[in-house]
């Protein structure tokens, strides 16, 4: 189903009238008898030969952006007679059928259409008349978002209220020169949900409507801004916006195989939801998402941010990862499409294919890790992915025409920025890691998590064997029955030698270790021979824990297996293979047994206990873990290099993109319009002043990002109301409202419209981080709807009706409107419930139908009822209580359900 | 109902305020502004075919997992008169020629998706059907009734011998390339609606090895909405989940009406509000329409039984397709089913293929005859292309004692109906069924061949900073053309 149907019935007629109503010229070939060269050949020329004989390169000294520059040629003579055709090399050369003479070239592109061939003989035909003073094409280095940002200065505006705040003096500037008039300001109760949603993500409650609108202060507006940001769901809000941009996704794969992402990455969704809090500038943010494990290796509170990169993780194919890595740090963060430079140079940005491969150089070597987290061992249960370099070897090759198949081994590519944004040479040093980064069990909580997992398992060993032991002298009924808790209790107490056993492994594996590391880090030879000996000793030691270890284990599995014999005496199909299972158990005891009379054999490991692992790779076999990648004492600094030369003060993209996207969330729209590309081939926004302006304003203020929400939600363009009434002179000269003289309102997100929904009926759990909600738990769960499980493969089913992130790539929310969204309104158990529990709340201390129906209309829509509304309100009430056994509240569940249902229940206006 | 907008707004900020695939169309319009399109002056689709088409519904059944192209539809019997030589030993060594395999693109080398050189013999028997003669494997005796309809690709390639084929088949795409829009995507962004109270691209059936999502950057309105054939849930949140009394639900939805048509007069001219009074509307109708859709009681016993709705084995997939012939007649436009849950796809026989692929023929064989059947006794068949396609075929070597391995260099795929020729084989592989060696076609040829039967040209309908290859669009089959 999709939105053009309901504008073809907007427009109220049949599709194919529809259609043809909006019909727009469709290609610029018209048959007339003058051929127009700005129409319809440099469009053409523009389209298809510009990137090599342009500004931007001039392949064999050929520009064609002007008539003049192609009669002047190429370094073999004029590619352009007026008035001979046949003697244009220009007409010859895209006509040809010899593949190897014929422009574009083959793998540049498909060869002109007959028809515009002929296009271009007639227009030489008629003698390639050059317009006046034709323009050459604008050379790239004066691309404005390649410009330095500078402060520019704000105009003067003769307007007091307009004049005071920067954001609001750049704008009206533009409205003045284009005559367009701003919308006043939309009322407080609109303010005030506007603020709420934009700034925590929740709507205000009653008692915080009723106080901001009897607020009679005049800075009411600038306390409940500073309130909110201060709020720590704000953190809550916001972090979604970033976990979109970055590309947030918990892991997937194939049934239990994770291929995709990490487990536990929801560690980094806190991170950024704490930093948000915090207000971490926005260059910190960048920097430890992408360098930590160098920055801060030690510090695993920041080694979270890696998660930035660790989500990137593809089990199967490395290309594929960096290929990945390569395009969304480049366009989340950068504005660039580098990825259009994968397989030949880029067609309109002065990026070569080799910096495609030098930005991939940067990531070459690193993997990713589970590390430990502080209190729990089993990394199944949780760890805090993050990376590490770990194969600083790995030679980068650029791939031929793109394809992986096709490597240029004859030259190794090195880790590099496209020339043209070489502000500063980049130094690259290698980083010397401290041990207990590349060591992680040497971090102190480690050996504590393992001993006291071990010291757990004592415990609750203990406890199953005192409550068998009471279950043995209860049980009398049988003797079967006392037959059997006997052996339960055996099993109970081989559970608790074990525990015992495990232990003792544990702590001699620890000494052992310690032992080891102190050999290592004194490796001079004053007392060297005492240390490996003390070493060995405690490394027999270990060994025997260990094997002792096994030998109980072995015991415990033989006393499940007497137990499951005397379970199924009695049944013919089970005791056979119960019978199995004993003898197994028994032959893998005396195994052990064996092993463990034996003597240690001089270079015998014990089992290490790590404190970070390696997530293992499969890519050069599906069915097997590749060649462990080890912890190296050295990270290449490649990373750093460049976190640091992407949030440097002189880069011209970084604090503009960032800007961008945080104004488009305020604003409704952006001032870039394509996101992830402020390149050429990107749209030049109507304010570039204004958008640097800003982008300086967020550097000088340390990159808060705060600072820069107060800035915007504090200008008179923001508090602008959003209706089109009275604005019919503006709407003649700006329909697209580019130039922000109205609101754009904006339909919530996915995660907006559930939470708003939860906070209504009261139920919504405001705990703060933590692992995601599981797809099995959620259609109970009150949680905020960012901390669902949210991957490629499984989304809620109710989010996934409003537009949620793709996981892919979401530098931009669609808004749709479907009548599938319309369903899960009407019919879901989620509105269905919550309606029966917000009908009573609004109630209280409310006696009369019009107060009730006036308080709804501002708790849930931010609309101050009319009088038509509060009439047709109270006529449905009605009805409803005048359906049989429709009590009062029942009439009011209903109103609620309807209200929920408002165009502007999911709408920010 | 009628145009709610005091403004005339234009359809192109419509669009891209509501976003349809906003960050394509938005973009595209505003390239256009600025003067940035270059040769072209782009705009959305008017949801008219681009030139007169031949066909208006596109049935597509998609075989998951991989269906052996020598035991349905392109038999060959040199694999049982060389069984059990290595290819090598064969008369046909010259097939593992490694310049011919470079065209595969692996994700990661597998234990599955390898060249199998033991040739296995065909597991079931074959015979000519019907006036032209084609011959047909006789797991699939229904669909041979029909032979002479059908127009048989017997050339197709793919490159990614894993089962992200899948989606290969559907986007064109790699998965190594990222993620596409899909051949039904496409459809839905080209083409307008035939009926306002059914959805125009629905999905039916398991899709085990991609994601649920079709339209990617043409934005979510293109992605097919997922069906169940079940007339107790066959739509997300179709019905209340809770107790409510359709009385009480009509004063509601009034209400909504009423309190809409206030808004909008504080809010005059925006187009969301009207836009999502619209979508209320069709929702109400859908939770009716797809009900209809799904009442097969209105079809007579000799209807369900063309179907074999009455036999166990293909009940579930008779279902499906007596609905999809409801569907055409309801004016859905595109109705993609996908048969075999499981795995990565139910025909995916690594092993005992034989009962494999007889389980599976068996519960499609006769739903696809019957449907053929049905289309063509009430003159629908001539408007809708009914497609039978899988991801690759099988290796003509063995796995293990007795299956097949993936095998994208050569495999098949039919269409009947939509104005094609009838009765027809195009292309062909070699004589153990290893290569496509005539006229062959990747995935996108059947795209481009369905795309032009609609009566659309997928160049007209590139969206501004999404450039597509040649391949993306492929080169419709003429030669299958009538």
């Amino acid at each position: 189903m999709n939105i053009r149907l309901l504008i073809l019935m907007l427009a109220g007629s049949g599709w194919m009238l529809a259609g043809s109503g909006w019909a727009i010229a469709a290609v610029g070939i018209v048959a007339e008898d003058r051929v127009d060269y700005l129409k319809q050949i440099k469009p053409i020329l523009r389209e298809r030969c510009f990137s090599c004989h342009g500004a931007l390169k001039q392949e064999a000294d050929l520009r064609l952006d002007t008539v003049a520059m192609m009669i002047q040629g190429s370094h073999s003579g004029t590619v352009l007679t007026p008035g001979d055709a046949h003697a244009s090399t220009l007409v010859e050369r895209v006509a040809t059928t010899d593949i190897t003479e014929r422009m574009p070239p083959e793998q540049e592109g498909e060869p002109l259409s007959n028809a515009q061939v002929n296009l271009l003989r007639r227009w030489i035909e008629q003698g390639a008349a050059a317009p006046q003073d034709e323009k050459a094409e604008a050379d790239p280095r004066d691309h404005w978002a390649f410009q330095p940002i500078v402060r520019p200065a704000v105009p003067t505006v003769d307007n007091t209220e307009w004049g005071k705040h920067p954001v609001d003096a750049f704008l009206a500037h533009q409205h003045h020169q284009r005559g367009l008039t701003p919308q006043a300001d939309a009322s407080r109760l609109i303010l005030l949900r506007r603020l709420y949603f934009d700034l925590i993500g929740l709507p205000p409650t009653a008692e915080e409507i009723a106080e901001f609108e009897n607020d009679q202060e005049p800075e009411f507006y600038a306390r409940v801004v500073d309130r909110l940001l201060e709020d720590r769901r704000h953190g809550e809000r916001w972090a979604r916006h970033w976990m979109d941009i970055w590309r947030y996704s918990d892991w997937w794969g194939l049934g239990q195989q994770l291929r995709n992402s990490q487990k536990h990455i929801w560690h980094w969704r806190d991170w950024i939801v704490e930093s948000l809090n915090a207000d971490l500038p926005y260059d910190e943010m960048v920097r430890l998402m992408l360098a930590a494990d160098e920055i801060a290796p030690l510090d695993l509170s920041k080694v979270r941010a890696t998660g930035y990169l660790a989500r990137n993780y593809f089990l199967f194919n490395r290309n594929q990862w960096m290929d990945e890595t390569v395009e969304h740090v480049s366009k989340g963060l950068l504005g660039l499409t580098m990825n259009c430079a994968k397989c030949h140079d880029h067609k309109y940005d002065p990026i070569l294919q080799t910096d495609y491969y030098r930005m991939r150089a940067f990531f070459e070597p690193y993997h990713v890790r589970m590390n430990m987290v502080p209190g729990e061992s089993n990394f199944s249960l949780d760890g805090i992915p993050g990376i590490f370099d770990g194969l600083p070897d790995t030679p980068t090759y650029l791939f031929v025409r793109g394809a992986e198949s096709n490597p240029d081994r004859s030259k190794t590519i090195t880790p590099g920025v496209p020339d043209f944004f070489n502000f500063k040479k980049l130094a690259i040093e290698p980083i010397a890691l401290p041990v207990e980064a590349w060591h992680p069990q040497r971090q102190s909580w480690v050996i504590d998590a393992y001993l006291f997992k071990a010291k757990q398992k004592i415990e609750s060993a203990k406890e199953a064997v005192t409550s068998t032991r009471e279950k043995l002298g209860k049980a009398k009924k049988s003797a079967k029955e006392v037959e059997i808790v006997q052996a339960q209790l055996k099993v109970a107490e081989a559970d608790l030698a074990m525990a015992h056993a495990e232990s003792v492994s544990v702590k001699c594996r620890v000494e052992a270790m310690r032992a080891g590391w102190e050999s290592t880090d004194h490796p001079d030879h004053s007392g060297a021979a005492a240390r490996a000996q003390f070493e060995r000793e405690k490394t027999v030691t270990a060994v025997q824990a260990e094997r002792k270890s096994s030998v109980l284990k072995a015991q415990h599995h033989i006393a499940i297996a007497e137990l499951a014999l005397l379970r199924t005496a009695d049944d013919k199909n089970k005791k056979s293979a119960a019978e199995k299972t004993f003898k197994l158990a028994q032959e893998s005891f005396e195994k052990v047994k064996a092993i463990a009379s034996s003597e240690v054999k001089p270079d015998e490991p014990y089992t290490r206990l790590p404190g970070a692992k390696w997530t293992p790779t499969r890519f050069f076999d599906s069915t097997k873990d590749d060649p462990t990648v080890e912890f190296s004492a050295q990270s290449t600094g490649r990373r750093t290099a460049l976190a640091h030369w992407i949030t440097d003060r002189r880069n011209p993209l970084t604090a503009r993109v960032a800007v961008n996207h945080l104004w488009m969330r305020h604003m409704g729209a952006p001032l870039v319009p394509s996101l992830f590309d402020f390149g050429r081939k990107g749209i030049r926004p109507t304010h570039v002043e204004l958008l640097d302006w800003m982008a300086i304003e967020l550097m000088d203020n340390g990159w808060s990002m705060k600072h820069l929400h107060r800035v915007i939600v504090s200008s008179k363009a923001y508090r602008m109301g959003s209706s089109l009434a009275q604005g019919e002179a503006n709407i003649a000269k700006d329909i697209d409202n580019r130039f922000w003289w109205r609101r754009t309102p904006m339909r919530m997100e996915s995660q907006a419209v559930r939470d708003s929904i939860l906070a209504h009926a009261g139920t919504l759990d405001d705990t703060l981080g933590g692992p995601p909600v599981l797809p099995k738990e959620q259609a109970t769960s009150v949680r905020r709807s960012l901390y669902f499980f949210h991957s490629n493969n499984q989304r809620n089913l109710f989010l996934t009706k409003f537009d949620e992130a793709p996981v892919i790539e979401c530098y931009r929310r669609e808004q749709s409107i479907l009548p599938q969204q319309a369903l899960a309104l009407t019919n879901s158990k989620l509105v269905l419930d919550a309606a029966k529990k917000i009908a009573p709340r609004l109630a209280e201390g409310i006696h009369d139908d019009v107060s009730y129906i006036r308080k709804t209309f501002a708790v849930m829509l931010g609309i101050s009822a009319n009088e038509a509304e509060i009439k047709a309100s109270h006529q449905s009430l009605e009805a409803w209580r005048q359906m049989s056994h429709a009590s009062k509240i029942e009439a009011r569940v209903h109103f609620i359900w309807a209200l929920m249902n408002h165009n502007d229940y999911v709408t920010i206006r | 109902m009628k145009p709610n907008l005091h403004h005339p707004l234009t359809r192109r900020s419509f669009l891209a305020d509501m976003g349809n695939g906003f960050t394509g169309l938005a973009l595209g319009a505003m390239l256009h502004r600025d003067g940035w399109a270059g040769g072209k002056v782009w705009s959305p689709p008017t949801g008219q075919p681009h030139f007169a088409p031949k066909a208006k519904n596109v049935i597509w059944l998609f075989m998951n997992g991989g269906v052996s192209h020598m035991e349905s539809f392109d038999p060959k019997p040199m694999l049982t008169k060389y069984g059990g030589l290595t290819i090598a030993e064969s008369p046909f060594a010259d097939t593992q020629d490694p310049e011919k395999l470079a065209l595969e693109r692996l994700v990661v080398p597998d234990a599955n998706g390898n060249q199998r050189n033991t040739l296995y013999p065909l597991q079931i028997g074959f015979r000519k059907h019907g006036q032209s003669g084609i011959e047909v494997s006789d797991w699939f005796p229904h669909v041979a009734r029909h032979v002479d309809k059908l127009a048989i690709v017997r050339s197709m390639w793919t490159t990614d011998s894993n089962h992200g084929a899948q989606k290969q088949f559907h986007s064109g795409r790699h998965q190594n390339d990222g993620e596409f829009p899909t051949l039904g995507a496409w459809v839905d962004y080209g083409l307008g609606s035939m009926n306002d109270n059914l959805p125009q691209f629905i999905s039916i059936g398991k899709r085990p090895y991609w994601n649920q999502r079709d339209g990617y950057y043409l934005g979510p309105a293109h992605d097919a909405v997922p069906l169940r054939i079940d007339p107790d849930n066959p739509l997300d949140f179709s019905h209340s989940e809770r107790p409510f009394a359709a009385e009480a639900k009509g004063i509601g939805k009034d209400l909504i009406r009423r309190l809409s048509t206030i808004q909008s007069a504080r809010y005059p001219g925006d187009p969301a509000i009207a836009a999502r009074i619209a979508s209320y509307d069709l929702a109400f109708r859908m939770q009716r329409s797809v009900l209809d859709v799904m009442d097969f009681s209105k079809e007579t016993a000799a209807t369900r039984s063309l179907y074999g709705i009455d036999l166990p084995h293909c009940r579930d997939f008779g279902m499906q397709l007596l609905a999809a012939r409801r569907m055409v007649e309801q004016g859905v436009r595109f109705i993609q089913i996908q048969h075999g849950a499981g795995g990565a796809g139910a025909w995916d026989a690594h092993g005992k293929l034989k009962a494999n692929h007889s389980r599976n023929a068996l519960a499609v064989d006769q739903p696809i005859g019957g449907l053929l059947d049905d289309l063509d006794s009430r003159g629908l068949l001539e408007q809708t292309m009914v497609v039978f396609a899988t991801e690759f075929g099988r290796t003509p070597g063995s796995q293990g004692a007795d299956g097949r391995d993936h095998h994208i260099f050569g495999f098949t795929v039919w269409m009947a109906g939509g104005g094609l020729k009838r009765g027809v084989v195009h292309g062909a592989t070699d004589e153990i069924g290893f290569h496509a060696i005539e006229n062959r076609h990747y995935v996108t040829d059947i795209h481009a061949t369905i795309l032009h039967q609609l009566g659309l040209d997928s160049r007209q309908l590139e969206i501004p900073g999404r450039k597509r290859l040649d391949i993306d669009h492929g080169r419709p089959i003429t030669e299958i053309i009538a």
